[in-house]
């Protein structure tokens, strides 16, 4: 510590600079005009240091956390700290390097200056709503190169001097199917990263760049503390685990994955040397994506309430080869990214559920659930499109039966649709919203239930669906003779009485007048022998309708 | 005679109005959970006031969030729509703690096998798709009954584009289930959404029963003491209910306590001509901050019980008051973390065992304890002298901070300080800086026991000009509850375009909203005469989700456009020139009051104000000898200056170096803090 800071005033300001991240999250919710920044809070924001180290960060859904140091480290390495200037702002969506996740994230990232030096870097990462590409939305089940993705930003200067450079806003009005909500997160993004600068500036000229310097030293050295404490309380050993991914959205083949997690007394170990080749479709991961999983994991067996920061990611080590399936190479395509990211975060808690039961649960249904639905409106007539995850089961517990109907683990505050407003907006009616009682999740502890929800559509020029459903093969995974759980799937109940599907990915379905698209989620995994559950809980279960009387009587042995 | 009742955890306040005499009392009684009633007539008769003569009585209550919280209410069943039971266990199926792999939600009031369907469907225009099945509802009847059901809320997709479904449904159980309490969704909102409506709904069932209880024994126990007539409740929208309604409505009484003192502030401010306040309220445990703008108190409808950062609560759809509660009160403990870091709250040593100094056996530093160390807090004068404090045992407490950090006790006791002052200036922000507003713009006023104490430095770190410290800071917000209205709020939503076949609709609406707000008000007794209507309407930008809500009192189109357009840009920092909606229509009516006259209590002429006393007190840059003021001798404008503390039996004020304090017209302490601009 530095002699000349005392540890009140540290405090104050290690506070000021949590609440710099959280004013910049606010604003960025504040001035978007896109429902997926300020309904899904799909974005991160955060300050790092001059060397790239997250000093805050504000996640509306997990899986960006910890993302936002690979975007300054990528400023760092392109321009140098000597190659930057007051009043530019650098933006990248490279997804193989450390700007992305794919295309459609989009991040932001100012130097941060006092007096001549750069202090700090701030930083926003947005999913737009639209960068162009072959698919409204810029994402689909059926890329098979990043140039079917939209528009690629290289890490380049998107201000300078203050200013935007208006040739690059041309560019990207011609290029995207909506401009002004695009160009207006390019806008909402700047200012949040520009109200971060001035907060700094204002808190150095308060207390002292050099006070301020330390304080951040201070609250990076707190995360280190902490990371060490969670590290001496987790079971020392090596586990591992594999599963399959159901296919890639181009061909039907399964594919196999492994992780193998360590953890000695200094390192928590990731090993993915044993990972599949990327694939011709679009549900590559990048390296960054895997990194947000394993920090997400991490984070999730040792403190899940903490404030974190890069200190607290100190003993973290991943290991994974270039061009697999969770490293990606140009020119893979990745819009899809995020069914596998789920993977990898997903496996490295399947291999460690079974040695930290207190912090995790048997596996989820381990999919956003991602739908695109376009139709007409029937009072008007105009073209309506409908972007929305979907919500399913969680897993059991070594202690209590899983959560029903939440959205997946990469999401968070993540908001559903209400009913309501989907049938005015979208012009659809719902015609089912429930839970999901099919079997599956059985246990001592059940896991959660789906859910299911149903559109039927009603005008006569019909409509599309995309959608991308992870485990629609291979669903949630049990823990101690837990049952796996239910399998994700789409269908459509068509007019004339028959059934389409069930599919687990597909890219622009025709949908007719009458025809209903439910869209299935299944339930999570069961903790321990079916058995061993108590009569009482399967009575209740069965009169709550969450189960029916032959699995009452087949599976757990108690007659109805 | 007016009276106003508020009950907290320890205390009962009560205070009183004679408006013959002028005279204004206030009294303090222990409460007396789970009878609360009775504490309030313990303050009536320790106060030595004649019942008969009370012509207007405002109560305060925390029986429904008590209710809530500790989910100690009725057994309740919900009837829904065909294929929407889950709705309500769904919810929004957010995760605020979006690390934690074992997240549970918190569960729903009605439990699966308690949520019923009905065949029935409308569509979002309010029309009708299939007609409500009266077998399905007169199976759920006998079902209610089997099952020992004490409460129920009907909530259907679309009852706030048409209530018929839900109002027959709710009439068809009453007819089978006569002593059944019924609430239907409609009743309490017209705002789309249908989880937060249905839940809202359905705790307004789960508290009717306990709720209508307390105020019919409350009734009966002042009527009993002669009380005639004028008995009204508190209502979370910061104005009040008739009793009658309150049993059918308990929901509007869930803020029943907290927005007294906000009520205060205002009528504060309307009296000294200041529109613009922040108010800061800092209790035992916590602190909250709201804000008015040109004299207006902000309400939402976004509002939560037991929402925090890692859950996402339960909504509730009524008009509450806009008020952000920190956990940093001045029983707020102090400790260092794992990491070494220090950190306030949100432990609170409570009344029991309190903070160190009382002697009760708490140990744990509070922020009291640090005032008391920093010899801001005079130990002899505490309560008025009528409570002993012991400042070693504060020293001792602050002693592991201090050795921790190799400082001095005192040094500790200052950071402790500072970062709940940091803290609360945090709190302050959300409501102003986070909103579009400037904190410059506004003054501060400060009460609760504590809020004096800090007021003037957060002011100070805010750049707020001027701090109010008003008069009856200790039972502020019965001070507040005595000045409020009765006032009933009427929302609905209807998306319609912004021009003027549009607003041709919306004139409809909101004068159908007019009679039905006045058939409401008559209903319960009220004089027609005094009726007044305050119309907005929350406008969007088509495309946009989030809405703002602009008044509507002239309903003029470009008015109205411009008006959105510029709360838009204050709100979100941006304007679009994309064509507008209306979405939600709501209409305020409140019965005025003749406005409790304050200018009685002119404080006396003089100048010659002298500090009772002098004393070491702690500061920033270390002791310093301090001017120790009492406030019943401060004479009308004569200006102190800073360092100094006003010492007064609730609470002690402290004015830092360079600022000046002194009484205005109606006995507030006003704090120039030297560091504002021009307003």
């Amino acid at each position: 510590m530095s002699a000349n800071l005392d540890p009140f005033t540290a405090e104050v300001i290690k506070n000021s600079l949590v609440a710099i991240g959280e004013e910049m999250f606010v604003a960025m919710a504040r001035t978007s005009m896109s429902p997926i920044i300020y309904e899904v809070l799909d974005y991160a924001t955060g300050l790092t240091t001059a060397k790239a180290e997250i000093l805050t960060q504000g996640n509306g859904v997990a899986g960006f956390i910890g993302v936002l140091t690979f975007s300054v480290k990528s400023v760092i390495d392109k321009f140098g700290l000597e190659g930057l200037k007051p009043g530019d702002i650098i933006m990248t969506n490279d997804p193989y390097g450390g700007g992305g996740t794919h295309t459609s994230d989009v991040c932001m990232v100012m130097p941060i200056f006092y007096k001549g030096e750069i202090i700090a870097f701030s930083a926003n990462k947005a999913h737009w709503t639209e960068v162009g590409g072959m698919s409204p939305g810029s994402w689909t089940t059926d890329s098979t190169e990043i140039f079917q993705e939209g528009l690629q930003f290289p890490c380049i200067k998107a201000f300078e001097n203050d200013k935007p450079l208006q040739q690059l806003i041309d560019l990207i009005r011609v290029n995207v199917r909506t401009p002004d909500m695009s160009i207006g997160d390019f806008y909402a993004q700047a200012a949040s990263v520009r109200l971060a600068g001035k907060r700094m500036v204002e808190l150095c000229d308060k207390y002292g760049a050099e006070a301020v310097k330390t304080a951040m030293a201070m609250l990076l050295d707190d995360g280190e503390v902490r990371a060490k404490q969670a590290l001496a309380s987790l079971p020392k050993g090596t586990f591992t685990a594999e599963d399959t991914v159901d296919d890639d959205g181009i061909s039907d083949d399964p594919i196999p994955v492994k992780v193998k997690v360590t953890i000695t007394d200094d390192e928590f170990i990731v090993d993915f040397s044993d990972m599949p080749p990327q694939v011709a479709g679009p549900i590559n991961s990048s390296i960054t994506g895997t990194n947000s999983a394993l920090r997400c994991l991490w984070l999730a067996i040792s403190n899940p309430k903490l404030q974190v920061n890069e200190g607290f990611f100190k003993p973290l080590r991943l290991i994974v080869p270039e061009g697999t399936i969770i490293s990606a190479q140009r020119p893979a395509p990745t819009s899809t990214y995020w069914e596998t990211l789920l993977y990898s975060l997903d496996l490295i808690w399947k291999a460690l559920a079974p040695v930290v039961p207190h912090r995790l649960s048997a596996g989820h249904y381990n999919t956003v659930g991602a739908a695109i639905t376009t139709t007409f409106h029937p009072d008007g007539d105009h073209f309506t499109i409908m972007v929305e995850p979907n919500m399913g089961g969680w897993g059991a517990q070594v202690d209590q039966d899983g959560e029903s109907g939440l959205f997946c683990s990469m999401n968070g505050e993540t908001f559903n649709l209400p009913v309501e407003i989907t049938e005015h907006a979208h012009g659809l009616m719902v015609d089912e919203y429930c839970f999901n009682p099919d079997a599956g999740g059985e246990g001592k502890f059940r896991g959660g239930r789906g859910v299911i929800r149903a559109y039927k559509i009603l005008h006569d020029n019909g409509g599309t669906v995309t959608i991308t459903l992870g485990r629609h093969k291979f669903p949630a995974w049990g823990v101690d003779g837990g049952h796996k759980g239910g399998a994700n799937r789409v269908e459509i109940k068509k007019a004339d009485g028959s059934v389409a599907g069930p599919y687990g990915k597909t890219a622009r379905k025709p949908l007719q007048k009458g025809d209903v698209l439910r869209i299935i989620c299944g339930a999570g995994g069961g903790w321990g022998d079916p058995k061993d559950r108590s009569k009482e809980k399967v009575l209740a279960d069965v009169k709550a309708g969450m189960m029916s009387k032959e699995v009452a009587k087949e599976i757990y042995g108690v007659d109805v | 005679m007016k009276l106003a009742t508020d009950i907290g955890g320890t205390f009962t306040d009560l205070v009183y109005l004679d408006e013959a005499s002028g005279e204004l009392g206030t009294t303090k009684s222990s409460s007396t959970p789970p009878n609360f009633a009775q504490g309030i007539l313990d303050t009536i008769t320790k106060a030595n006031l004649d019942a008969k003569a009370v012509a207007h009585f405002v109560h305060g209550t925390t029986v429904v969030i008590n209710a809530l919280t500790e989910h100690k209410g009725a057994k309740t069943a919900l009837i829904t729509t065909k294929g929407f039971r889950d709705v309500l266990a769904i919810a929004r199926a957010n995760r605020p703690d979006i690390y934690n792999l074992r997240f549970k939600k918190q569960p729903a009031f009605v439990p699966r096998e308690y949520r019923y369907e009905v065949e029935e469907r409308l569509d979002y225009k309010g029309e009708v798709l299939t007609p409500l099945n009266e077998a399905d509802v007169a199976k759920i009847a006998a079902e209610l009954k089997a099952e020992g059901i004490e409460a129920v809320a009907v909530a259907f997709l679309h009852s706030y584009a048409n209530p018929v479904h839900e109002k027959y449904c709710a009439e068809l159980l009453k007819k089978h289930l006569p002593d059944m309490f019924v609430t239907s969704s409609s009743d309490i909102t017209k705002e789309w959404r249908e989880y937060e409506r249905s839940n809202t709904a359905v705790l307004n069932s789960y508290v009717q029963p306990v709720a209508s209880s307390y105020v019919q024994n409350l009734e009966n126990a002042l009527r009993d003491m002669g009380v005639k007539s004028g008995l009204h409740i508190m209502k979370s929208n910061g104005g009040t209910n008739t009793f009658e309604l309150s049993k059918q409505q308990p929901i509007h009484l869930v803020e029943s306590g907290p927005v007294g003192g906000v009520i205060g502030a205002k009528a504060i401010g309307d009296l000294i001509g200041e529109k613009n306040i922040i108010t800061m309220d800092v209790g035992g445990t916590t602190a909250k901050t709201s804000l008015i703008e040109d004299g207006v108190v902000k309400f939402t409808t976004n509002y939560y019980i037991e929402k925090d950062p890692f859950n996402p609560g339960y909504p509730i759809k009524v008009p509450v008051v806009d008020i952000v509660e920190i956990g940093a009160g001045g029983g707020s403990i102090a400790h260092i973390d794992d990491a070494g870091a220090l950190k306030i709250g949100p432990q609170s040593a409570g009344a029991v065992p309190g903070p160190a100094c009382y002697g009760q056996g708490g140990d744990k530093p509070t922020v009291t304890d640090a005032n008391l160390v920093l010899q801001r807090i005079n130990p002899d004068y505490f309560l008025g002298g009528q409570m002993q404090v012991d400042p070693e045992l504060s020293k001792k407490a602050y002693t592991p901070i201090a050795e921790s950090f190799d400082v001095s006790v005192e040094e500790a006791a200052l950071g402790v300080v500072r970062l709940a002052d940091a803290n609360m200036v945090n709190a302050i922000k959300l409501v102003s800086v986070r909103r579009g507003y400037d904190p410059r713009d506004f003054a501060l006023v400060a009460f609760g026991g504590g809020g004096a104490m800090h007021a003037a430095s957060l002011a100070k770190e805010l750049n707020i000009g001027k701090v109010i410290i008003p008069f009856a800071t200790g039972t502020f917000s019965a001070l507040g509850m005595l000045m409020t209205e009765p006032m009933q709020d009427f929302i609905r939503t209807k998306v319609l375009p912004g021009d003027e076949n549009g607003l041709a609709q919306v004139r409809d609406i909101l004068t159908e909203m007019n009679t039905e707000a006045a058939d409401f008000m008559r209903a319960a007794g009220y004089p027609e005469a005094k009726f007044s209507f305050k119309p907005y309407i929350d406008m969007r930008y088509v495309g946009q989700e989030h809405t703002v809500r602009v008044p509507a009192d002239e309903l003029n189109l470009a008015k109205l456009e411009s008006q959105f357009h510029d709360l838009h840009e204050q709100a979100y920092t941006f304007r679009l020139e994309s064509p507008v909606q209306f979405v939600n229509y709501l209409v305020t009516i409140t019965v005025s009051q003749d406005p409790v006259d304050l200018s009685r209590f002119k404080p006396k002429a003089g100048n010659n104000a002298k500090p009772k006393a002098q004393r070491q007190v702690y500061f920033e840059g270390g002791w310093q000898d301090t001017a120790i003021y009492e406030r019943s001798d401060l004479p009308l404008g004569q200006k102190i200056a800073g360092p100094c503390i006003i010492e007064e039996p609730q609470t002690i004020t402290v004015v830092h170096k360079g600022m000046q304090a002194w009484i205005d017209e109606i006995g507030n302490i006003v704090i120039d803090t030297g560091v504002g601009h021009e307003r």
